[in-house]
């Protein structure tokens, strides 16, 4: 009897308290799920960088992709990192106006970064890459390419999907802080994920 | 409770923003340097752990949040990284030695 008052009070030292990581259920939820997610990156990656150590030779990437191009997409990407986190800024003092416009920039950051990826994938397939084949004649690099991004490419018209209603929430007053920062560690973990594409693909 | 992130103004985000900006610009400029391709590999490695490092801390804010939030994604993300490395490698290893004559 004793025992179950204390673990209903959530006095037991077992019991985690109310909130033993000092943030809300759905914040913890997204970065553990975002924990999840890196590991599925960590996996592609890793199986990429196998994969290129064991080929015996592969493309340069700078012979292949227009470097000007993916520093733009990465400036489009980071700055809709910037507007997100204004945004959390704006929603945690109560600037519900300047917490939507940030928003609604933010999801035009990520619809200018879609755009982008489909203008290089149409380049790619119009020089003839595909997930199998390609004409630098390294099979894995072509297949790499196209499921790294395309998942990463997933992920950033999912983000903006969540932000797009994250917006409407937001400018029909129906939307909390909380809830616009959860969203905005979503996208930001977007962001994180391409500063490793960046690197590890297109740069090394 | 945990420091909370209400105080901090928009200079903090958009200083970040700049500091990305510039290592993405540095970063570039390595990866076309005509530097031997070890020191490139590890300072564009280098960063890549600092960029990584700027979101995450502010960002995302895990710079202001708890030690053990910080701790639980930290070190969840590299032991459980650690251990998927450790069971592809060998694997992957092996394979490769068995692919080549």
């Amino acid at each position: 009897m004793a025992e179950e008052q204390l673990l209903l009070s959530g006095d037991s030292p077992w019991s985690g308290g109310v909130s033993p990581f000092g943030v809300k259920w759905n914040k913890l939820m997204m970065w553990m799920f975002i924990i999840t997610d890196a590991l599925i990156f960590a996996g592609l990656l890793a199986s990429y960088g196998f994969a290129r150590l064991a080929s015996d030779r592969w493309p340069d990437p700078a012979e292949i992709f227009h470097l000007s191009f993916l520093a733009l997409m990465t400036f489009i990407l980071i700055s809709s990192s910037a507007t997100m986190a204004s945004a959390v800024g704006a929603a945690r003092e109560c600037h519900w106006t300047a917490a939507t416009r940030f928003v609604l920039l933010t999801i035009l950051g990520g619809l200018a970064f879609l755009g982008c990826q489909a203008y290089e994938w149409a380049s790619l397939i119009g020089e003839g890459a595909r997930l199998s084949s390609n004409p630098w004649g390294v099979v894995p690099f072509g297949s790499y390419f196209f499921v790294l991004t395309g998942f990463h490419g997933t992920h950033v018209l999912s983000g903006v999907v969540v932000l797009a209603i994250t917006a409407f929430r937001s400018a029909t007053g129906r939307s909390s802080a909380d809830g616009i920062e959860v969203a905005g560690l979503y996208w930001h973990f977007v962001d994180l994920v391409w500063v490793f594409i960046f690197t590890l693909f297109y740069l090394i | 409770m945990h420091k909370t992130h209400t105080g901090l103004n928009y200079r903090l985000y958009w200083s970040t923003w700049l500091v990305l900006l510039a290592l993405t610009v540095t970063m570039i400029l390595i990866g076309s340097a005509p530097i031997p391709r070890l020191y490139v590999v590890l300072l564009l490695g280098l960063a890549m752990l600092a960029k990584a490092s700027l979101i995450s801390g502010y960002f995302m804010h895990l710079r202001f949040e708890r030690s053990v939030l910080v701790w639980t994604v930290g070190a969840g993300i590299l032991l459980t990284g650690a251990i998927l490395f450790i069971i592809i490698v060998p694997d992957g290893l092996r394979i490769m030695k068995l692919s080549r004559p």
